[in-house]
């Protein structure tokens, strides 16, 4: 295998070269604890404090509005349960189409005695605000609609249902992290109250996000422990991730506009080729609100990991939509709840674009995705009958 | 996912490939789970397979071991392959990783009813045979 193109970037992207530059030190010599009161300690807390400020400016927001936590999933956890806890009781909004890390956060307090609304979707993947709005109860408590699904890329239209939110006085969390670094983001004019964003989608490392809290949105600690982060999240911080999360945010604050239309433009030259091609094939999500890379399509006849597989054979990598573990495979729920036929469903291959993709990466995934499709199709007993 | 070598050549040029037109006896499975398929075609002579065909829907690791499956059975006594069992799938292939074991229960499943259908068609020629000379 020679050639290897990466199609998986809303899984995870490679650390940007500067990133790596920028955090060496802190591995070595900065390897204080940034509590710590002496020259030690001030070094790493100089590093966080660099960081704090690096994201803090992107998102327009004060500095002691952003803290950080261990990944997205801690951040959508502590936002939706800090509020939820903060309050004891009552109801919650949110949409079929969340990340797990928040329709299982979601469950969890159900069991916990909360009640929870979980809107659906139109055929694009679209949450109606209208839906939202209906839902809202006497004691609805939060509200928690994701920016933009993983697996479709669609846009969810936030800045419709934070006024919605505000007017409401409900807090309003929307999970970013598939967006953060890649579109804008307005939080006042989305009337965004709580914001969790991820640091290895945008070419920093792994294990390091944040969460933006609007100044004087009541809330609890999830987990106890030290006085770190304000006493909102307990534990030494990750200094050398999260140095390294601030210089990614940094380049993506100076790459992030001219990339957007660069890898549109790329992802929309891989769909009409696969179109032209490759016969009883459907694009998922919605057709222009949705992430610049993302390119999600439904092979009929055809599962979806056959199609990973043999990608993956020739070096590229994509993801299946319906994931397979212990024997059962299940369609993907995003593609489910916008009301896909299962025999499409089963045949799902999203492509996520990154900036190491280029139109070489594109035309060798045409030469070979066609004929592996054709390839498939030819063995399934579906697509003779 | 780790696959074997053996599985992944399959996958790449699966062997007897395609539908076949008046079998002796065919027969499919399906593993709910995921809703993989495979269906086999069989012709015999003198009892045992003279010829193997396989259709399957599924994943990576289903279409190999429908492969594999398919020269495991060549030349085998069709009464033989009323106990196929999915450890035999599964050895063809060089094994599949424990998420991926129903790659061989499907195979060997349908391999189990096209030998049936065999079995059942062949006793009902016989026994419409015995009538007519009466």
């Amino acid at each position: 295998m020679s050639r290897r193109v990466y199609l998986d970037h809303n899984a995870s992207t490679p650390v940007h070269p500067e990133v790596v530059v920028a955090m060496l030190p802190y591995f070595g010599e900065h390897f204080g604890n940034p509590s710590s009161v002496h020259g030690f300690g001030r070094e790493a807390r100089e590093g966080l404090e660099i960081a704090r400020e690096q994201i803090s400016h992107f998102l327009r927001v004060g500095k002691e509005e952003v803290l950080f936590t261990s990944g997205g999933t801690e951040s959508d956890n502590l936002a939706i349960k800090g509020v939820a806890w903060a309050r004891g009781a009552g109801h919650i909004i949110t949409s079929q189409i969340e990340h797990h890390a928040v329709l299982r956060t979601c469950q969890s307090l159900e069991s916990q005695g909360f009640t929870v609304t979980y809107v659906p979707l139109d055929s694009d993947g679209l949450v109606d605000p209208a839906d939202v709005r209906k839902a809202i109860r006497p004691d609805t408590i939060l509200i928690t609609i994701m920016h933009a699904n993983s697996e479709v890329g669609t846009i969810q239209p936030v800045e419709a249902i934070g006024p919605i939110a505000r007017e409401r006085g409900i807090p309003f969390h929307v999970d970013a992290v598939q967006t953060f670094g890649k579109i804008p983001i307005d939080l006042d004019r989305f009337g965004i109250d709580l914001l969790s964003f991820s640091s290895h989608k945008i070419y920093g490392p792994k294990g390091v996000a944040g969460l933006y809290m609007r100044r004087g949105i009541r809330m609890v600690a999830v987990q106890h422990g030290g006085e770190h982060e304000r006493r909102r999240r307990a534990g030494t911080e990750n200094v050398p991730g999260i140095v390294g999360f601030g210089k990614a945010v940094e380049i993506r604050s100076r790459e992030m506009d001219a990339e957007a239309v660069r890898l549109a433009a790329l992802r929309n030259r891989l769909w009409t080729g696969v179109e032209s091609r490759v016969q009883e094939v459907r694009l998922n999500g919605h057709p222009t609100r949705r992430l610049p890379g993302t390119l999600n399509m439904c092979f009929r006849h055809v599962e979806s990991e056959s199609i990973v597989l043999g990608l993956d054979l020739k070096g590229v990598g994509v993801s299946a939509g319906s994931a397979c573990t212990s024997g059962n495979v299940e369609p993907s729920y995003v593609l489910v709840a916008m009301g896909v036929p299962l025999d499409w469903a089963m045949g799902s291959v999203r492509a996520t674009l990154g900036r190491g993709n280029t139109d070489d990466d594109i035309d060798y995934v045409l030469e070979i995705l066609p004929p592996l499709v054709e390839r498939i199709r030819s063995l399934s007993p579906a697509a003779v009958s | 996912m780790n696959y074997s070598q053996t599985l992944i050549d399959h996958f790449r040029n699966p062997r007897n490939a395609g539908m076949m037109r008046d079998p002796a006896g065919v027969g499919e499975d399906t593993f709910d789970g995921c809703g993989d398929l495979a269906r086999f075609y069989l012709k015999v002579v003198d009892g045992r397979v003279s010829e193997v065909r396989f259709q399957t829907y599924g994943c990576g690791p289903t279409i190999a071991a429908s492969s594999a499956g398919s020269e495991l059975v060549a030349g085998r006594a069709v009464t033989d392959l009323l106990a196929l069992t999915e450890k035999e799938v599964t050895a063809a292939v060089d094994g599949l990783p424990d998420e991926r074991l129903h790659a061989a229960q499907v195979v060997a499943g349908a391999l189990r009813a096209a030998a049936r259908n065999y079995l059942t068609r062949r006793n009902a020629s016989s026994a419409a045979g015995v009538r007519q000379h009466v």
